[in-house]
């Protein structure tokens, strides 16, 4: 895959920093609330079969601040406004944890924008049996080994996490943090309405959820597989919060097999 | 002065204002100082306004209405987002002050409250409003806010450099509005404890360090959850205490003067020191913590009465 770049694309006023990379129909990603990672591994191996457009959420990382935004229904709303300026016409919407969120909710509010949906370990559902983890009770160093399930498996550990982060880092893993709050403070990582428009999506999707995720359990697949008329649901054994960081390879293999299928 | 928190042991007083209502008919003279309501928890800023109104009514005028941010525990027991902590503090003010001083009705579109029609017809008796006093622990832009407003600004738990910080932040505030500061715009509060004997004090005094340890152990980000302070407030709160209270032993939190304990000459000498470096018009005095007894809190109290404030009266 050749060098993703990096892109700034004004949407509604708000500068959007977005990486971009690989070849093929466009996979428009979006990252969850521990921020926009770039090209990791799983990425470059979608790159060879999609040209990939990961933009940061405003708020996040080097984008633009939001601070009116008061939900993840203004997200989607804000992302069905980005694939329009950005020229993607109907990409597939792969998300992750509020990331994923997003993408069913853009996929309820207009699913003709969009063409196949991946919804990686999504939040948004109230779930039937136990709760989703309060992430703002926790450090982020308290939350990092509880977000995966083994730190000896994962390939990029190292690179990801093996150093303590800069001062330049730690302001955006704040930034991130505070605007994961400001996001999802209240009804806490989910939204009552969602349940009742998800049925609307005929789109294919795929849903994809590590078995020992302890951030939002497993059953809320199951939910989201009932309540969505076309989705199939993928469990990863021995896989936490973060399946495309903790099994790149397999992630990248079920992704790529979902989307090129006819 | 009484206070207010919620899920927490360091205080168990859940609203100000029914006590304040009980110390209305309980006591005929003194100031009623509410230290204070909890603004951004506060759904109903209305109700809030007619509340404390109702205290300044029942007590014949002697409520100081003091508003107050919260600390990290009321936005978990509320479930308020932190984020939106200031500006909700803020426009709760800003609406309850209209509340008191504008015939209504008139409705409020804000930012966080709406309400289509608000006409109270149970106003303070003190016009146009009770006193407002505000309480810092660590916050510059609180103290400019204060300051802008000619509000009594209070610090707490801080040394006393930082205590002159927050005060020069203070000034620029009512600098700003070209307000002048007076003697009773600037307060201190202190953990303080006397004796007949400074033995007794001293082992009285102890009592005070439960609540700067034991009842603040726990995960940070309970206790300042994300968002809560600006990235000014927190560096600012770094500087303020590089060193956690919980962490200091009893004589260093009596160095610092955030307990004060001893016979009544001694705590006229600290008291007076207080006043030296400060400059503030207003003392007040946390005076019973934890598993102090009565006798040794009324003792104490007496004492003050008796003893240090007359005596503070020549300072």
């Amino acid at each position: 895959m050749a060098t993703p770049r990096e892109e700034t694309i004004s949407v509604g006023g708000i500068d959007v920093h977005a990486w971009i990379g690989g070849q093929g129909h466009p996979l428009l990603v979006l990252h969850g609330a521990g921020g926009n990672r770039g090209f990791t591994r799983w990425m470059r191996q979608v790159g060879e079969h999609f040209t990939v457009w990961a933009p940061t959420h405003p708020g996040f990382g080097r984008s633009a601040d939001a601070e009116w935004m008061d939900g993840i229904d203004d997200l989607a709303r804000f992302h069905l406004w980005f694939i329009e300026k950005a020229g993607l016409g109907r990409p597939h919407v792969l998300g992750h944890s509020i990331g994923g969120w997003t993408a069913a909710d853009m996929a309820t509010m207009s699913p003709g924008s969009i063409d196949k949906l991946v919804l990686v370990a999504p939040a948004g559902l109230k779930p039937e049996t136990g709760e989703i983890l309060d992430v703002f009770y926790h450090s982020p160093a308290e939350l990092l080994p509880m977000t995966v399930h083994d730190p000896k498996t994962i390939p990029e550990w190292n690179e990801l996490y093996g150093r303590p982060p800069t001062p330049a880092e730690q302001e955006i893993a704040l930034r991130n943090r505070e605007m994961t709050a400001r996001l999802t403070w209240k009804p806490y990582m989910h939204d009552p309405q969602l349940a009742h428009f998800l049925p609307r999506v005929g789109n294919p999707a795929l849903v994809v959820w590590g078995r020992e995720d302890r951030i939002v359990p497993v059953v809320c697949g199951e939910q989201y597989r009932t309540l969505l008329p076309r989705a199939r649901l993928a469990v990863l054994e021995r896989c936490g919060h973060l399946p495309p960081i903790e099994q790149p390879d397999e992630f990248a293999r079920l992704g790529i097999e979902f989307l090129e299928a006819s | 002065m009484i206070n207010e928190h919620h899920s927490t042991p360091s205080c168990v007083d859940v609203g100000v204002n029914m006590t304040a209502a009980v110390l209305a008919r309980t006591t005929r003279r003194a100031k009623i100082l509410l230290l204070g309501n909890i603004l951004p928890i506060e759904d109903n800023p209305v109700r809030m306004a007619e509340q404390i109104a109702m205290a300044d009514l029942i007590s014949g005028g002697r409520v100081l209405s003091g508003f107050v941010r919260g600390v990290g525990i009321e936005t978990w027991w509320s479930n308020s987002n932190p984020i939106h902590n200031r500006e909700r503090f803020e426009e709760c003010h800003d609406l309850i002050l209209k509340c008191w001083t504008e015939p209504g009705p008139f409705r409020w579109e804000g930012q966080h409250y709406h309400f289509r029609h608000v006409n109270p017809w149970c106003l303070p008796l003190q016009r146009p409003h009770p006193p407002i006093w505000i309480p810092g622990t660590a916050s510059p832009e609180t103290a400019l806010w204060a300051g802008r407003r000619g509000y009594t600004y209070v610090p707490f738990l801080v040394p006393f450099e930082i205590a002159r910080e927050l005060f020069e932040f203070y000034r620029q505030g009512a600098a700003e509005a070209g307000r002048t500061v007076t003697d009773d715009n600037l307060g201190f509060l202190i953990c303080a404890v006397t004796a007949d004997t400074k033995e007794k004090a001293l082992e009285a005094g102890r009592h005070f360090v439960w609540r700067m340890g034991p009842t603040l152990r726990g995960p940070v980000d309970f206790f300042a959850p994300v968002g809560m302070r600006s990235r000014a407030g927190a560096q600012f709160a770094l500087k303020a205490r590089p060193r956690s209270l919980s962490t200091m032993s009893y004589e260093e939190l009596l160095d610092g003067h955030f307990i004060v304990a001893g016979t009544p000459d001694e705590v006229v000498d600290r008291f007076a020191r207080v006043r030296r470096e400060l400059g503030v018009g207003h003392l007040l005095l946390e005076a019973q913590e934890s598993r102090m007894d009565h006798p040794t809190t009324m003792r104490s109290i007496e004492l003050m009465g008796a003893k240090v404030i007359p005596a503070m009266a020549g300072v």
